[in-house]
């Protein structure tokens, strides 16, 4: 169970990692380390944990969904749609409290949705909006929706035993149709301009940035470290075994008895909802969620960051999203150093897309265990 | 030297207002903070920073490259010309991505990492709304060029585009009176911009007696390429034996698709003449104009305006960009005319402090490229000039109508729930304004 | 006839001959600077009246001058307003003619004179006043550009005109035109009505937008309410108030516009009214502070109409009473009921036709779009339908094909040969880039085709940021030869863009030539043998490696000329590729992988299902692109492995 090992370290690096962002925070210590910068490492441990479920559902199960990040993007709007809808709603009722007349509640509802919808011309609630004032209902269709569709999509493939590259084309479709669904204004999730302000966490607006943003940083923390360990758990019993086993011969597994659609599709669930709730943890951090970011292409990075990261190790899933995303914002944030070379400079914000995808190219061709591979490299060095 | 320490200081104190908080124990440690930002500042040489926040990568890459480099220049024409207020300006340059939440990222880092004096940057309306909360929450200043659809008025954000009355209004106008259009047809990209300025159209042509039946509209996504049976159906308008006008508002390379297919049908303008208000000088670089000759644009700017200051503008943007077949374009204007106002401002108000250079800003005015000139309203946006535009066969637009300058209205009087509200910064402290119950509907944008 | 006739000449005589008289000593310079304001800063609504005043002069050299004007032709020199010609608009510095004689009158820089630009609706009305000196003109184009104005802005004085023409005109188009014009505008300006009935009639079965418009016109309603049906109207129809033509709502205000009924109150005018009457914290006896539900708004509203104080609401019971009270109805603004009756008979039938053709014109574009699909993923058929390599890079060589064709444009002038260079070029290009490709990154990866997934993704965001480098980001034109670049007019529904033909034959020419290549020649079988199982190919002598460069060769080079033909009808940009990729995908999964038939198969049920989607909800294409994605998924859960599914061992898994 060598697997297992890696648990504690992993969750040691972590609180290490954790405490010393904290102690470096704008809030909680020296200020080396700045709110947005803060954010950035808060929506790093969010992709991670989109990519630990996605290495569950690939690197574990061979599962290679390229709709993972649709479960993300729903875990999103579902938190948007109520941080919104309190939001304005407190803005509305402290306007409509200067009124003479004491407001109704049908006048506050209005003007609420008025104040949110009037953006892309509408005024009236869609009915998906129906749970929005509620938190501890949100919270709940944060994982439940994502859970659904993917049972309901997963419980369709499987059935009719789509497999490979067939599942992964389908769920590319997925992917770009709820996105697509989601750009029409009148599917009433805002269209392109989506759910924004969602820094502005209702109840806590005499509380700064710094500080939300920290906290922010630390539920990542915690979400992440809870289901690594979960994760471990899972693959390290039988379960495990026969989820491996039904990556690497569907078949075999089926003829020994085994229900292997139920397993993948409870894989396949699992991680859409560990999605779910890395979204909703992600996009307050962001700000904004609009369609594209559920666009086929996001998914497809996910499969990426588990790719270079190495796949069927979990730790590699989250070295993987944390090395490619942490490295595109530093080249992309005007950081980086052009390199004169006389006549030729190399601007890096031109450059890195280019240099990004020669290095898929590499990792595929001569790294195949990815980032976590040399991890593995250098465990078994020490040992021997 | 004596001279470069005012900004510092002032800028130190902005910084420390918004850190400000009831705790004592906190606030001794920001003032420490403050104390040795002055010093780092002081280290860094005096120098102003202006950050340029437009995605060089990604979809809108297309279009905000070309506004990072009218920037460049203009903070490079600038320094020649001596700096501001004795500093010399250094841009500071992110790419956003065409990326919406990578906006706020980029806008947070540009104030609070960069510590940028002022943002130059976005033109998706989706990207405004997400820098908005970001800029209002640190106080930051952000130039807005780009056309959009109103209903809005930051503190924070001058809008040196144009807002529908200042093009969309005068163009329908122009259909309805000079061109005597009676069945509409509105087309547009599925997002915001269009949807809210087709609703005012709606309602504006409503008004002016044109029948619901007679407004045929229709969303296509971004990039979209299959344009023959939308064009087919526009074509069928006719039949109601009316004269037909399309209103364009698709955006980016999606018009490519929609003039070729025009252009196949055999549509002349003066079949059926379309208006568009997202198709610029730029767009026009990728299409044979041949056949659209006459068809229309609406801007506040065209490259073809015969003026001496737009001769120097375009041929000091030739000489910067190196190629003397780029075109410049309404957004580059817009650009022009923010940063020549913020210059003033902060001339003005000796500081680059965002809530003096605010102050300073109403009434400002500088001369536009179009002959005349443009001044900052209390409701952030600009007095300018409507020109209407057709296209000729050399990609150029000649201007066949120019009206007086229009005041940008951040609120359309067109809708009934806008109409009511106001925007007065100077006046009222407030962008959301409600006239009848005289209260401000809230300080923060609407995002 | 004959009366016509003479009434038409004797209006010509009227216009040319009286008023010539006074004109005689005055230089149409004179007349047209009288109105030189007007001329030079026309409106549509006003030029109409100047019009007028110069035609009644009736001077020779005007109609000359209005065609001029109206073409844009015309300049006024700056420093004393005079009217004049130029020579050539490209010289410099410009010589002036003038606009009487034609002769020289002197020169001018571009800056001393200013054109003539009267914009598209002045134009039409000088088009109308110039109506009656074009329709006998000797050019067949001119006269067409009257019947044009006709058509577009119907007036009484053209009637004697057009019939005159119609007698005398031999050009069979512009009979055509002649015998759609005459019956509008008989039907608009006779006075008899069985004459404009008859006229009517001529018109059935004329898809024309022209003969539609004239019916509509006549059709036009106009929606009333009254007690009591008013005699004298045309009525076209009885509407009841809550049909699906008029709502309950509607219909009531409606009655309160016409003071027929007493208004409703909203919730938002009922609290305006409880502010304005508040009296020491109470409203009617209620309290302010509890006003905060509906329930109690109503009772203080109640109390102040019983005190009088504000205007009672009427019931829902007095709503009814009021809708059953009167009548609604659509009413023709045409008196004549025999009229609008024959029109509406004919329009029908002509409706019922040009439905017909509306599905045909469908159809076509259904085709056109399955074309372009079936051109996108043709290459993707082979690549990843035969070999089964995945690759994402795909829809990048389409966008070098398409940038290869952009260049060969700018070294090559001629569009027509530049295309024909262009087309060959482009598969050398991208099938030398698959080649490599295969040769440096997909080899390796043949036992691990997920992972070329990731590879060929990598490349493909290099491959788009390395053409945006070189090329930049705007859109770069690509411009159609003049004889691709019109359409195929059927009729003034049926149409098609002569493009779209093109890419549809190409697309037929690749999968004849295809299918040729696969089942007829031996680099075919050999690439169905290693597809089907390398090894034992390759103990047949056959030399799997070189088949599999070849294979892959070959469908990026028909990707890259894809790119050509979809670079020549929508846009050149870095990221066109993009937009086909995961279309193309599922074209080649729904068809079924494996077979280029499955392909083509593929591509016409995705192209024209998403065409009947559009049709059904015409004013959202996104919908339509939704639900046709949203088919395909649930088309691959009852057939997983496409339309034409590879059976037995060649299946594989």
């Amino acid at each position: 169970m060598t697997r297992n090992r890696s648990v504690p370290i992993f969750i040691a690096i972590l609180a290490a990692f954790a405490l010393g962002v904290t102690v470096m925070s704008e809030a909680y210590g020296t200020g080396a380390i700045s709110v947005s910068f803060t954010k950035v490492l808060g929506m790093t441990l969010c992709l991670c944990l989109a990519a630990l479920a996605m290495d569950l559902v690939w690197g574990y199960c061979g599962i290679l969904s390229l709709g993972h990040f649709a479960f993300f993007g729903l875990g999103g709007y579902g938190i948007g749609m109520w941080l919104m809808t309190a939001r304005t709603e407190a803005v509305v009722r402290a306007n409509l409290a200067n009124q003479v007349i004491p407001p109704t509640e049908a006048e506050v509802s209005d003007a609420t949705a008025l104040q949110i919808f009037s953006v892309v011309g509408g005024e009236d609630w869609p009915w998906m909006w129906a749970a929005s004032d509620s938190l501890f209902l949100s919270l709940v269709l944060i994982v439940l929706v994502p859970g659904l569709l993917a049972l309901v999509f997963g419980w369709l493939a499987f059935r009719s035993r789509v497999t490979g590259v067939y599942l992964s084309i389908l769920t590319q479709a997925m992917t770009l149709a709820l996105s697509l669904y989601l750009f029409q204004n009148d599917t009433g999730l805002r269209g392109n301009n989506g759910l924004s302000g969602l820094q502005n966490i209702p109840g806590a607006e005499a509380i700064g940035q710094d500080r939300i943003s920290i906290w922010f940083f630390w539920a990542s923390a915690a979400a992440l470290g809870l289901t690594y360990i979960g994760a471990a758990w899972l693959v390290s019993g039988k379960f495990g075994n026969i989820v491996r086993g039904i990556r690497d011969d569907e078949q075999r597994v089926r003829f020994l008895g085994y229900k292997v659609e139920a397993y993948k599709l409870f894989v396949f669930t699992l991680t859409g909802m560990i999605c779910g709730i890395a979204g909703a943890l992600y996009y307050p951090q962001a700000g904004i969620i609009n369609p594209d970011e559920i666009a086929p292409i996001a998914s497809i990075y996910l499969a990426v960051w588990v790719a270079i990261g190495g796949r069927g190790r979990l730790y590699g899933a989250v070295i993987g999203a944390a090395v490619v995303s942490l490295l595109s914002t530093y080249f992309t944030g005007g950081r980086a150093p052009d390199i004169n070379l006389g006549l030729f400079a190399i601007e890096w914000v031109d450059w890195w897309p280019v240099l990004l995808g020669l290095g898929f190219v590499l990792v595929t061709l001569f790294a195949p265990k990815g980032l976590g591979g040399l991890v593995d490299y250098f465990v078994r060095k020490d040992r021997t | 030297m004596a001279d470069n320490n005012t900004p510092i200081r002032i800028h130190v104190a902005a910084r420390a207002k918004y850190l400000y908080t009831p705790e004592g124990a906190h606030m001794k440690k920001l003032l420490l903070a403050s104390a040795l930002s002055l010093v780092s500042a002081h280290a860094a040489s005096a120098e102003i920073r202006v950050g340029i926040l437009h995605s060089l990568t990604g979809t809108m890459a297309i279009s905000e490259t070309t506004l990072r480099d009218v920037m460049l220049m203009l903070i490079e024409q600038q320094n020649a010309a001596g700096g501001l207020l004795g500093e010399e300006i250094v841009p500071v340059v992110v790419d956003p991505a065409s990326d919406w939440p990578l906006f706020a990222e980029r806008a947070r880092e540009l104030l609070t990492v960069h510590e940028v004096d002022v943002i130059f940057g976005a033109w998706t309306s989706v990207s405004r709304k997400s820098v908005l909360p970001v800029i209002e929450e640190l106080n930051g200043l952000m130039f807005y060029p780009v056309q959009y659809e109103g209903e809005e008025s930051s503190r924070n954000v001058f809008y040196t585009g144009a807002a529908p009355n200042q093009q969309a209004i005068p163009a329908v106008d122009y259909f309805l009176e000079e061109l005597g259009v009676e069945t509409f047809a509105l087309l547009g990209t599925d997002y915001v911009y269009p949807r809210t300025t087709n609703r005012i159209l709606e309602q504006y042509l409503l008004d002016a007696g044109i029948p619901q039946e007679n407004i045929f509209v229709n969303y296509t996504p971004f990039g979209h390429s299959d344009w023959s049976s939308i064009v087919a159906d526009v074509q069928a308008l006719g039949e109601g034996g009316q004269q037909v006008g399309v209103i364009s508002t698709i955006n980016g390379d999606a018009n490519i698709g929609f003039y070729n297919e025009l252009a196949a049908a055999g549509i002349e303008a003066d079949d059926i003449p379309v208006v568009a208000f997202s198709v610029g000088e730029e767009e026009l670089a990728g299409l044979d104009t041949g056949p659209l000759v006459g068809h229309l644009a609406a801007w506040n700017y065209f490259q073809s305006a015969d003026t001496p200051e737009n001769e120097a503008f375009i041929s000091a943007w030739h000489e910067f960009i190196g190629d003397e077949n780029r075109p410049t374009n309404d957004p580059m204007e817009a650009h022009y005319i923010g940063f020549n106002m913020w210059v003033q401002a902060v001339e003005a108000a000796g500081t680059t402090d965002v809530d003096a250079v605010r102050e300073a800003m109403y009434g400002l005015e500088v001369p536009n490229l179009t002959g005349g000139t443009a001044v900052m309203l209390p409701n952030h946006h600009l007095a300018k000039p409507v020109l209407i535009g057709e296209i000729e066969a050399d990609g150029q637009f000649s201007i066949i109508s120019q009206t007086d300058p229009v005041p940008g209205d951040a609120w359309t009087d067109f809708l009934p729930e806008s109409a009511v509200l106001v925007s007065d910064w100077p006046g009222l402290e407030c962008g959301m304004y409600n006239t009848e119950t005289e209260t401000c509907v809230q300080i923060q944008s609407n995002y | 006839m004959q009366h016509l006739l003479r009434i038409a000449i004797i209006v010509a005589i009227s216009l040319f001959l009286t008023p010539a008289a006074q004109a005689q000593d005055l230089s149409l310079q004179d007349i047209l600077q009288d109105h030189a304001e007007q001329i030079a800063d026309p409106s549509r609504r006003t030029v109409g009246e100047t019009l007028d005043a110069l035609v009644a002069t009736g001077h020779p050299d005007l109609p000359g001058f209005l065609t001029r004007w109206q073409s844009r032709e015309a300049y006024q020199r700056d420093a004393d307003g005079f009217f004049v010609y130029v020579e050539d608009e490209d010289a410099d510095p410009l010589v002036l003619l003038d606009i009487s004689t034609g002769e020289a009158i002197g020169t001018a820089g571009s800056r001393e004179i200013t054109q003539l630009r009267p914009n598209g609706g002045v134009r039409r009305v000088i088009g109308g006043a110039l109506v009656q000196f074009q329709l006998g003109a000797d050019d067949p184009a001119i006269r067409l550009e009257a019947l044009d104005a006709i058509a577009d802005d119907p007036e009484e004085s053209y009637l004697p005109l057009v019939e005159a023409r119609l007698e005398a005109e031999e050009d069979p188009a512009i009979r055509a035109r002649l015998e759609v014009v005459l019956p509008g505008l008989i039907i608009a300006f006779a006075e008899d009505d069985q004459t404009r009935v008859d006229a009517i009639r001529t018109l059935d079965g004329n898809v024309s937008l022209d003969a539609r418009a004239t019916l509509n016109r006549i059709l036009s309603t106009r929606r009333g309410v009254a007690e009591a049906l008013p005699e004298e109207a045309n009525i076209a129809a009885i509407l009841e108030p809550g049909s699906p033509a008029l709502s309950r709502d509607d219909a009531y205000d409606m009655l309160v516009q016409s003071d027929l009924a007493p208004p409703l109150i909203s919730r938002a005018e009922q609290r305006d009214v409880l502010a304005a009457n508040i009296v020491d914290g109470r409203v009617g006896g209620v309290p302010v502070a509890t006003l905060n539900s509906e329930e109690a708004r109503d009772t203080a509203y109640a109390a102040l109409v019983d005190a009088d104080l504000a205007e009672p609401i009427p019931t829902s019971a007095e709503v009814d009473a009021a809708l059953a009270a009167h009548t609604f109805f659509d009413a023709y603004s045409e008196p004549s009921a025999a009229v609008t009756r024959a029109a509406r008979t004919t329009l029908d039938s002509i409706e019922s036709r040009v439905g017909v053709y509306r599905f045909l014109d469908l159809s076509l574009d259904g085709i056109s779009l399955a074309s372009i699909y079936f051109l996108a993923a043709i290459g993707l058929a082979i690549t990843f339908g035969v070999m089964g390599v995945i690759n994402m890079a795909h829809g990048e060589f389409i966008m070098i094909g398409a940038y290869t064709g952009y260049v060969v444009q700018t070294l090559i002038a001629d569009y027509t040969l530049s295309i024909a260079v262009a087309l060959p070029l482009a598969f050398l290009v991208t099938f030398a880039l698959g080649v490599l490709m295969e040769r440096s990154v997909i080899r390796w990866l043949y036992h691990r085709p997920l992972e070329t997934l990731l590879a060929t993704f990598g490349i493909s965001i290099a491959l788009q940021q390395i053409i945006r480098q070189i090329f930049g980001t705007q859109a770069r034109p690509f411009t159609p030869p003049d004889w691709l670049a019109g359409a195929v007019t059927v009729n003034d529904v049926i149409s098609i863009s002569s493009i779209r033909i093109a890419i549809f034959i190409l697309g037929v020419i690749f999968f004849v030539l295809l299918w040729l290549i696969l089942n007829r020649t031996r680099l075919g079988l050999e690439v169905r043998a290693v597809t089907q199982n390398p090894a034992m190919a390759a103990s047949m002598g056959i030399n799997p490696d070189r088949i599999n460069m070849m294979t892959f060769g070959l469908g990026s080079g028909i990707a890259g000329v894809a790119g050509v033909a979809i670079g020549l009808f929508a846009q050149v940009t870095p990221d066109m590729g993009a937009n086909y990729i995961v279309q193309s995908f599922m074209t080649v999964v729904v068809g079924g992988v494996g077979n280029i038939f499955g392909t083509l198969i593929g591509a016409g049920m995705i192209g024209s299902l998403q065409k009947a989607i559009e049709w059904l909800n015409p004013t959202n294409t996104l919908a339509a692109q939704t639900y046709m994605i949203l088919f395909v998924i649930l088309f691959i859960q009852f057939r997983p492995r496409g339309i034409i599914a590879l059976r037995g061992r060649a299946a594989g898994d």
